[in-house]
């Protein structure tokens, strides 16, 4: 639907009108006599981490087909490049950010290149494993800190250090541009020629090469970006944590969230990230927080039913189920008339 | 229409995330109550010993809201602190994990507004925790969180009840010393065994460092990753290298197929020494049935210490009544109980709840705590209790006896443990 409104040209408008409501959405909290509650805004920068994470896997997962469980890795890296930079070297973290997203990209691409010559579940598989190795590795790492991980001390607060201690407000507006650079990247993806490669890719590898589409670079050029962007992710996070161990960030648990939010979503769409992330994050938060406490997990059950009706009602995802009530809508407008 | 029916969707999804938010940032009506949070691994690996850690604070808030006149401990004989203030928990879930636990503890302070948090259990989970306490100048009591780096932070509001592992792994190199000297022990080497996670790795540095200052050859070091399946290789490498004693740092589940791994493979090093693990937990202890005996560690608590602690056993029945299935405390989850009753103790004295105040008073008194070994706490500057003991016990028929230090022991040590085969 995505691509054949791009093509005719009549998104333009309607684009505008979304992305005026993103910013809505995204500046709403932070709005001195709306709310000052530090919770809601914990929740609405975790809803655009975790929107960006899964935008990030969308690239490669979503858009080109090549389902990932190993982007906690690429998390990973990003988030112990600008933890080390601080943490170990005494530096400003951005350094370290874009260490970490480089060294993520280039990471991604030597094992996604003998990975790719497998397909399917056997990749899917293959990512799987790679999460696991990648633990034990940095768990009896002692450069990196091992299973002990890097705690950050007390530093100047403020955009030089990218910490902030008494106010979420910077916090917030710090993922909100690492938000806008993910989606916009992806914006400009889908309406570039390598968007349509990626597409091409996922809808038949050996249609697209017999059409002229280098399949390989294609796939490694997605999984790169794909690295790059998950990695600045996880710098964000260990920032906003003050902390990094292997369990944190490269857990089969963080790979599932990559994963989660856009299937909930809607995979291989545009918004879809978003929308999986607004429903699954603070679903997850407000549970926690209000339900948690009861123990025995009946935050978790609850989470874990929702997430249940809505994949098994509508398998496209929260797109899909939009997709689905607007045509009844539409026809029952339409036979009205 | 298109355009107006997306854009009514998803103004639908904003507003039901703002109303939540709205609603969280509720202010509760104004009482005379001083909130406490308590942040816990109530789900996860080790949810058992957050849920009696939960169910030990709020024994002891009970005991302090409530006159309790038949009870031998601090602020049990009126009702409430203060001219009338009454204890009111708020619990969280912080499921083992660090960012959760951040998370957590910034909403108890900032959404909840606690006074202060008691936790977390998991020392990995209460470092980062602490540290947002610590950024808002609120006192954090930590019960029993044993990494020794905990306390090495200098700060001001951080306060811990339990002992260090480096308190342990001094005492069990000094009993090895004792068993080599009056039983002709003969122990040489000393191997490692513990979780890949801060608490394990911390011990077993301290493991390390007190075994080999003793003269102790340490010949095996093994870690795993906590809620294994399998122990099969750790243990051959510890049978393979086969020291004459092991430090284990191994808890709940993984300390059970630890010792069950080393039955099936048939061996035992002559003496087992392990920090607060499994080896504390009954509910273990039971399930392991006689395998588990003969193993040593450090307690804090056991029911059998009643004659050393003789307040406890009243409390411990109200403990007993929230507990599902009833337990009496371990050495965990007392010290959580320890910790409301130290910090309700300092806002009494300083008859203040302005924190840097409780937080000086806390540090300048030394405190009565009959639930504690020794009966007292008293702070260190980064806000290490410096009377907390711990006893060394081994389990025999099923029973934590008191075999160190000499003069509050009751039993003598089985050294080396009995075989399996012999069992």
């Amino acid at each position: 639907m995505v691509t054949a409104m791009t093509l005719t040209g009549k998104r333009t408008k309607r684009d505008l009108f979304w992305l005026g409501l993103l910013a809505l959405f995204a500046v709403i909290p932070l709005t001195p006599w709306f709310t000052r509650s530090t919770f809601a805004q914990h929740v609405m920068i975790q809803v655009l981490l975790y929107a960006s994470m899964a935008q990030a896997w969308n690239i490669l997962g979503g858009y080109c087909g090549q389902v990932s469980f190993g982007h906690s890795v690429f998390f990973g890296i990003g988030a112990y490049g600008t933890a080390m930079a601080v943490v170990k070297f005494g530096l400003i973290p951005w350094p370290g950010i874009l260490a970490g997203a480089v060294i993520a990209a280039v990471v991604a691409v030597a094992i996604s290149y003998p990975c790719f010559k497998l397909k399917g579940h056997y990749f899917a598989i293959a990512t799987f494993a790679i999460v696991e190795i990648f633990n034990r590795l940095f768990m009896v790492w002692y450069w990196v800190g091992g299973a002990l991980g890097l705690d950050y001390g007390f530093t100047q607060p403020g955009w030089k250090n990218f910490v902030w201690y008494q106010t979420k407000d910077c916090c917030f507006y710090g993922v909100l541009l690492l938000f806008i650079l993910v989606f916009g990247i992806v914006r400009w993806i889908e309406k570039h020629r390598f968007g349509f490669y990626l597409r091409a890719v996922r809808e038949g590898q050996d249609t697209a090469e017999s059409l002229g589409v280098d399949s390989t670079r294609v796939k490694l050029s997605a999984m790169a970006l794909s690295a790059f962007l998950a990695a600045l992710c996880g710098a964000f996070f260990a920032q906003y944590n003050y902390r990094v161990d292997p369990p944190m960030v490269m857990s089969l648990d963080m790979s599932m969230k990559f994963v989660l939010i856009t299937i909930l979503g809607g995979l291989g769409t545009f918004y879809g990230p978003l929308l999986g992330a607004a429903l699954l994050i603070p679903l997850q938060e407000y549970t926690r927080a209000y339900l948690g406490g009861i123990g025995g997990g009946v935050d978790l059950i609850i989470f874990g039913l929702l997430i249940i009706i809505v994949v098994v009602y509508q398998p496209k995802g929260i797109m899909g189920i939009l997709d689905r009530v607007y045509v009844r809508f539409k026809r029952s407008r339409e036979g009205g008339k | 229409m298109g355009k107006s029916f997306f854009g009514k969707c998803l103004l639908l999804v904003l507003a039901a995330l703002l109303v939540v938010g709205t609603l969280s940032g509720v202010a509760v009506a104004e009482e005379k109550v001083i909130k406490i949070g308590t942040l816990f691994p109530l789900t996860g690996s080790v949810a058992l010993a957050g849920q009696r850690c939960r169910a030990a604070v709020e024994t002891a808030a009970e005991v302090i809201n409530n006159a309790h006149p038949e009870l031998k401990v601090p602020l049990a004989e009126k009702a409430g602190l203060l001219d009338g203030y009454k204890i009111v928990l708020i619990h969280a879930d912080h499921q083992g994990k660090p960012d959760v636990a951040k998370s957590e503890a910034e909403r108890l302070f900032d959404q909840e507004k606690v006074w202060t948090i008691i936790g977390c259990y998991n020392s990995a989970c209460t470092k980062p925790a602490s540290f947002v306490a610590e950024l808002k100048q609120k006192v954090f009591m930590c019960g029993c969180s044993s990494s020794g780096a905990l306390t090495e932070r200098d700060f001001k509001y951080f306060f811990r009840m339990a002992p260090t592992d480096k308190t342990e792994s001094l005492e069990f190199v000094e009993f090895i010393e004792y068993v080599n000297e009056k039983k002709n022990a003969g122990v040489k080497t000393v191997g490692l065994i513990y979780e890949n996670t801060e608490f394990g790795k911390h011990a077993a540095e301290e493991g390390r460092m007190a075994a080999e200052a003793g003269g102790f050859k340490v010949v095996a070091d093994v870690a795993f990753n906590p809620g294994a399946t399998n122990l099969n290789s750790e243990v051959q490498t510890l049978k393979a290298a086969n020291p004459d004693a092991v430090f284990g740092a191994c808890l709940g589940g993984d300390y059970t197929l630890w010792v069950r791994t080393m039955k099936q493979m048939d061996w035992l090093p002559k003496v087992a020494l392990n920090y607060c693990t499994g080896y504390q937990d009954p509910i273990i202890t039971g399930q392991l049935g006689d395998d588990a005996n003969y193993f040593m560690g450090g307690t804090g608590y056991a029911p059998e210490f009643a004659e050393l602690m003789p307040a406890v056993a009243a409390v411990e029945e109200i403990y007993k009544a929230k507990t599902d299935p009833s337990v009496p405390f371990d050495s965990d989850s007392i010290q959580e109980a320890v910790a409301l009753f130290i910090v309700a103790q300092a806002i009494e004295k300083s008859g203040s709840l302005d924190p840097t105040v409780v937080a000086e008073t806390l540090y300048a008194n030394e405190w009565e705590s009959p639930l504690s070994m020794g009966g007292k706490v008293a702070f260190s500057p980064g806000g290490q209790n410096v009377k907390a003991m711990s006893m060394l016990t081994q389990l025999q028929g099923g029973e934590y006896k008191r075999i160190y230090p000499l003069d509050l022991a009751d039993t003598e040590p089985v050294i080396p443990m009995v075989p399996w085969k012999d069992r």
